[in-house]
């Protein structure tokens, strides 16, 4: 039984294609790709990951309007947008650091809160710290796109101390992902 | 010298006050044979004990840092408390003989090794009868649909999360999990014959078969609801006798459907409409009356009348404390009654009676007793707590 030899089928395409091609001619495709490339956009196809997000204040969330960049231990500070729990800010944490003693979860819930002195979203993870008695300062729930149970990333009731040594609550922090 | 002096002048002011406990310890004494007179019996401490889980009973919990659930009865008296540790779930036994408490704690209080159980206690007593060891649960704090129990009691239904969505299913006669079954993507437990309905992120209703040689075969409905653009609230409410369900949507949207093997729901409408207002809105800027809050509705099977929590505010307000309980005819599709509240409360049950009265919770612990026949004023329950209200079904 002959089995496919893969090296032989290579080669010969190859210098089929070889045979068939020269390097001016093959330089002069790409130029003309080149040339022609500014044309594509102007087609009528559907982009729709191309169009602006709307960042205008009709199209922002009550939350998002009233935002600010200044105080990260105030409930409106724009990465809390979908924050739920004591702010880590105000137990002797930080933004993205847990308080001492305390152990950060690997995983989180996220939101996707405005910036507004840049207008851009960006994704926020939550992510609780973990393995001490609940802070209770600075307590915020806010709920911009959070959702039920059953969408578990977007819900902030659900304590997500897994994978932690113990799963007390302690306190929330809004560590920064990226742009959204 | 100091110290003489000091002595000396300590020995003048003890006399007037020597005197005047001797005139005040008369008075005390003439009562105190009085009270002799009366020959009253000494006493033995005793313990009381509680009738069977009551329709006119609302169990309330503490809040989420604090345990317990407390019994207060449609008065406001409060009957015995439930030892529900912090974020644990409570679910009462269709039989009236026992309350079972899924929970989580630790060896060693805050720390050590993690022991989750299905806890009973006898209903009369309140004592602990048994722990029933679970493989994990959902910690979240006291939710109404994450832990109930099957209509013929042998049952019960623990929604568990690794953060993997899954379900216990706990055989209480002989007090031991029966079967773990993978439920992803889904939650809220509806009970039915040979399984569970729960809703899904896909804005279906997914059938979890539990019973069949096929258990944990997934059948799912036509989606009906939109699960992040306007999410149904997971503090749904599910008559396990009627099976029939009335979900909520951020938006307020109401939904009725009938829950099985293959559920059905029906077309939604908009409870501002009902109420004669224009629909709710997801755009922002929309100001309007929203549902919300934590346990946002109550639904008295009975009389098909749904209340509801409602706020006036913006979409994405759905946590937000009410101001008013709008009382809504399913049947006729309105809004009979708009009540102003005495304070801004998150949480309402209704008892499953005849005559049903309302239970209202919010942050400042305090509850309050509604009738919603006649809309009197609310009577006030001090230290109620500001937890989720649960009923006794009927």
């Amino acid at each position: 039984m002959k089995l496919f030899n893969a090296d032989s089928a290579t080669e010969k395409f190859l210098r089929r294609f070889a045979g068939g091609t020269s390097r001016r001619g093959m330089l002069a495709r790409v130029g003309t790709a080149l040339v022609a490339a500014p044309v594509f956009p102007l087609l009528p196809v559907s982009r729709a990951g191309a169009a602006k997000p709307d960042r205008s204040p009709e199209a922002k969330t009550a939350f998002a309007r009233n935002a600010q960049t200044k105080d990260e231990n105030a409930c409106d500070y724009w990465r809390y947008c979908a924050i739920d729990g004591s702010l880590c800010t105000c137990c002797g944490g930080g933004i993205h650091s847990c308080p001492a003693g305390a152990e950060p979860s690997p995983v989180s819930w996220v939101g996707t809160c405005i910036n507004p002195d840049d207008g851009k979203a960006y994704m926020i993870a939550y992510r609780d710290c973990c393995g001490k008695p609940m802070c209770n300062q600075c307590e915020c729930d806010n709920t911009d796109r959070e959702t039920q149970l059953y969408v578990p990333q977007l819900n902030n009731n659900i304590i997500w101390c897994f994978g932690t040594q113990s799963m007390e609550y302690h306190c929330s922090t809004a560590v920064m992902v990226g742009p959204a | 010298m100091i110290h003489a002096r000091t002595r000396s002048t300590a020995r003048l002011a003890l006399a007037p006050l020597a005197a005047a406990c001797a005139l005040m310890a008369a008075p005390a004494l003439m009562l105190g044979s009085s009270a002799m007179a009366a020959d009253q019996e000494s006493e033995q401490s005793e313990v009381k004990t509680l009738p069977a889980p009551s329709k006119d009973w609302f169990f309330i919990r503490a809040n989420f840092n604090i345990d317990g659930s407390a019994i207060h009865d449609t008065s406001g008296k409060m009957m015995g408390l439930i030892d529900t540790s912090r974020r644990s779930d409570l679910a009462i036994d269709p039989a009236g003989k026992a309350y079972y408490v899924s929970e989580t704690i630790w060896s060693k209080g805050n720390r050590g090794t993690r022991q989750d159980m299905l806890s009973v206690y006898d209903s009369a007593t309140l004592k602990l009868q048994a722990e029933i060891p679970l493989p994990g649960r959902l910690i979240i704090g006291a939710q109404l649909n994450n832990f109930v129990i099957t209509e013929d009691g042998k049952s019960a239904y623990v929604f568990d999360f690794n953060p993997a969505g899954m379900v216990h299913v706990v055989d209480l006669a002989k007090r031991k999990v029966a079967k773990t079954v993978d439920l992803p993507g889904c939650a809220g437990l509806m009970p039915v014959k040979g399984g569970l309905v729960s809703l899904c992120s896909d804005g279906s209703l997914a059938t979890l078969d539990l019973a069949s040689p096929k258990a944990g075969a997934v059948t799912r409905s036509t989606p009906f609801f939109a699960a992040t653009a306007d999410p149904i609230y997971d503090a749904f409410n599910y008559s396990i006798s009627r099976k029939e369900a009335v979900f909520l949507s951020y938006t307020g949207l109401v939904y009725t459907a009938k829950i099985g093997a293959t559920s059905t729901v029906a077309a939604p409408f908009s409870i501002q409409q009902a109420a004669g207002l224009r629909a709710g809105e997801t755009k922002p800027l929309d100001i309007n009356w929203y549902p919300g809050g934590f346990q946002p509705q109550a639904w008295h099977q009975a009389s098909n009348h749904l209340y509801v929590l409602m706020h006036m505010g913006e979409f994405w307000s759905q946590k937000a404390p009410a101001s008013e309980v709008w009382d809504l005819d399913l049947t006729t599709k309105k809004v009979v009654k708009r009540f102003a509240l005495p304070d801004p409360v998150v949480n309402i049950a209704v008892t499953q009676t005849a005559t049903p009265k309302l239970m209202v919770t919010g942050f400042k612990q305090d509850g309050y007793i509604i009738d919603p026949k006649t809309w009197d004023e609310p009577k006030k329950v001090h230290h109620a707590g500001s937890g989720i209200i649960q009923v006794v079904e009927p």
